[in-house]
């Protein structure tokens, strides 16, 4: 899975020689082993060091606070939404929902990397959600509806279905 | 030695106890007198109020009503206490809905059906101090006959009916007592959903209302949901009969299942068995054969379907219609459909304060429909639900979920909580079930649905004994049991189409409720059989 992630990044950051993985542990963690270094461990590592590589260092956030920012949702997205319980699920999309809120993309007006890892891990929740629940959660399918449209973010991962208009009366949840 | 001393102490011990036991009957002896001296007092106080009483003719419990006497005396009904009626001496009959008693006053709520009007009883010169205690006493839910004057008041009694009007009684006579207690309370079976747990106060459960449906069908909200009921009923013959239509009466002993043997129930008929018609569809078929051209039939259906949801019933009021066509079966879907929005006309207009009743505890948003009602084809469905994300085959049947989201798609883009869904399938729908012309993958068949549940089945028939044999065979179906039914088309049949609606189905859905069993009166499934 996430090595499937790393390809479609490396893809969506315009690199041309694809790279070689392996992973280590029961947990399947992927592995990079670098030809000018030590070996890279862990998804957002290797995510990381792939946008430093393509020369996009603004993806990790332009200024201090928002590589924070950044640096704070590619941690969540590791720490808790991978391999979360179904009861986890529901406490991280009502969270995600409220911060999401106010905002276009995770650390506010721009696009950056953290935008990208937490679509790539949350897809297989929201397509299973149903309408309802994209309903209730209307501020997540909004954001994930902008980014699965972002041009040369989605290539593995099949389109999620949403509807523009609401459907169920609000208040009703 | 020692015996003399046991026995000695055994004296000394009998005599103690016989003097405790000399004390204790002493005291006994006291307290029985001073109870007879008390109880002398009581009765002899009683005596004296009663003949102190000057009301006492205005009060007490009835001889049972055996029709002994025909009084000419007229009952005002509750509903009709208005502030015209002011300043009149009336006579009412109605229930103790509430009774509270302060000093030397009581206030009573009266009810008769949805209806309530509050009373009062002040001692007075009208009433005495042995009156009011006695309406003070008397149990909820006894029905009582009321002499009283009707007062204007100068502040609306928010919690009655009749806000602008209370009743100063001057006679009160029991007609019947209730038991002093209830199965379950009146106000707490019609408590909103969630207003109880705020305020710590308890709502009936949906068993208990009806395991005692005969207290449950007294609260406002009952009476309120099966008199729209009954109009649907109304509403439903006015219509058929103003197009032309003949009501039928069909059997529901039947021989043979029509549309499969799995889902109803056997009868034992003599030395053989029969079963519980499970529709009218082929009796009312026989009718078109029979040259009536439009029929309908309002009577009861069973299924013996083991499903325990909140929509499925065992036995049910089907209201089914049948009728002949000329050249597209469109015609009928038009006058089924038109027959649906003069019933949904006529409950908007006619019953608006049952509709106000009902959701004043089970909110919901008012009734919406189109004229003419809106036709969507299968295909078109089937693209919207995709849409939404919803995977399915072109030919797979709706489910539950996928029916109640495609209601609420429509709703959103076409603002309507009824519409058609044409041309199903033919592969999900009955052999009698007449094929496309232009598709034989799909059929000339229809649901139609409101709040997005399905409250209508019906297609056009094969009016062909030929291709009624074809498809009889393609979905494996004994011929010989079948052939009464399909002899019937062998003598001249015109094409004809037809559906049948549930009354609970379409009462449950206009009034936007959860549950089947609200909207029938003594409801029947796998698991109830009483009341």
């Amino acid at each position: 899975m996430a090595l499937r992630e790393l390809s479609s990044l490396e893809k969506f950051l315009g690199l041309k020689k694809p790279n070689k993985y392996s992973t280590q542990g029961g947990k399947k963690v992927p592995v990079l082993q670098n030809n000018n270094g030590p070996a890279l461990i862990g998804l957002v590592t290797i995510a990381s060091h792939l946008v430093r590589e393509a020369k996009r260092p603004e993806l990790l956030g332009d200024r201090a606070e928002r590589r924070a920012v950044v640096q704070q949702w590619l941690e969540h997205r590791v720490t808790r939404l991978d391999n979360c319980s179904k009861e986890e699920v529901k406490v991280i999309l009502k969270d995600l929902n409220q911060y999401l809120e106010d905002k276009v993309y995770l650390a506010g007006n721009v696009f950056t990397l953290a935008d990208i890892l937490m679509y790539y891990g949350i897809h297989h929740i929201v397509m299973e959600l149903a309408v309802q629940e994209k309903e209730r959660y209307l501020n997540i399918t909004r954001w994930f509806d902008h980014i699965q449209h972002y041009p040369g973010v989605r290539h593995h991962l099949p389109p999620v279905a949403v509807l523009r208009n609401r459907v169920y009366p609000s208040g009703h949840h | 030695m020692t015996k003399e001393n046991v026995q000695g102490a055994g004296e000394e011990e009998q005599q103690a106890q016989s003097k405790k036991a000399l004390k204790k009957q002493q005291k006994e002896a006291e307290k029985a007198a001073k109870k007879a001296e008390k109880q002398a007092k009581l009765a002899a106080e009683q005596q004296e109020a009663e003949e102190d009483d000057f009301a006492k003719d205005r009060y007490g419990v009835c001889p049972m009503v055996q029709s002994q006497q025909k009084l000419d005396r007229a009952l005002v009904r509750v509903q009709d206490l208005t502030p015209e009626k002011a300043e009149q001496q009336i006579w009412v009959r109605a229930r103790i809905h509430t009774s509270r008693a302060k000093g030397k006053q009581c206030f009573l709520v009266l009810r008769h059906q949805q209806f309530t009007v509050q009373a009062l009883l002040a001692v007075g010169d009208r009433a005495s101090k042995q009156m009011v205690k006695f309406a003070a006493n008397l149990t909820k839910e006894s029905i009582i006959d009321v002499e009283a004057v009707v007062k204007k008041v100068e502040q609306k009694i928010e919690s009655c009916s009749q806000q602008d009007v209370e009743l100063h009684v001057e006679r009160i006579f029991v007609i019947s007592q209730s038991e002093a207690r209830l199965p379950l309370q009146l106000e707490d079976a019609v408590r909103p959903e969630g207003e109880g747990d705020e305020e710590g106060r308890a709502t009936v459960n949906q068993d208990t209302r009806l395991d005692n449906r005969v207290i449950d069908l007294r609260t406002t909200t009952s009476q309120a949901i099966f008199r729209l009921q009954s109009g649907v009923c109304q509403l439903f013959r006015d219509t058929l009969i103003n197009k032309g239509f003949v009501e039928i009466q069909t059997p529901k002993i039947i021989s043979a299942a029509s549309e499969g043997g799995a889902n109803v129930f056997t009868v034992s008929y003599f030395k053989t068995s029969a079963y519980l018609a499970q529709s009218p569809q082929l009796y009312k078929q026989m009718c078109i054969c029979a040259d009536f051209d439009k029929v309908f039939c309002v009577g009861p259906v069973f299924r013996a379907e083991d499903s325990n949801t909140h929509r499925h019933l065992t036995e049910f009021v089907g209201l089914d219609i049948e009728m002949a066509f000329n050249y597209h079966y469109h015609e009928v879907i038009d006058s089924i459909t038109d027959t649906m929005v003069q019933i949904f006309k006529g409950l908007r207009d006619r019953f608006q304060t049952e509709i106000q009743t009902v959701n004043k505890q089970y909110p919901s948003e008012p009734f919406k429909f189109l004229e003419p009602t809106l036709r969507l084809e299968y295909k078109e469905a089937v693209a919207m639900l995709r849409a939404a994300g919803v995977e399915m085959g072109d030919e797979e049947d709706l489910s539950t979920p996928n029916e109640k989201l495609l209601g609420r798609i429509v709703k959103e883009k076409y603002d309507t909580d009824f519409y058609v869904l044409d041309k199903y399938p033919l592969a999900v729908r009955p052999f009698y079930t007449m094929p496309d012309p232009s598709n034989p993958k799909y059929s000339n068949s229809y649901d139609m649905f409101m709040r997005g549940e399905e409250i209508l089945s019906g297609a056009q028939r094969v009016h062909d004994a030929q291709l009624l044999t074809e498809r009889a065979m393609h979905h494996a179906i004994d011929l010989e049991k079948i052939k009464a039914y399909i002899d019937s088309f062998r003598y001249g049949a015109p094409p004809h189409a037809g559906g049948g609606i549930g009354l609970e189905r379409v009462t449950m859905l206009y009034l936007g409720l959860h549950n089947v069993r609200q909207t029938s009166m003594f409801p029947r499934d796998p698991k109830r059989l009483t009341p």
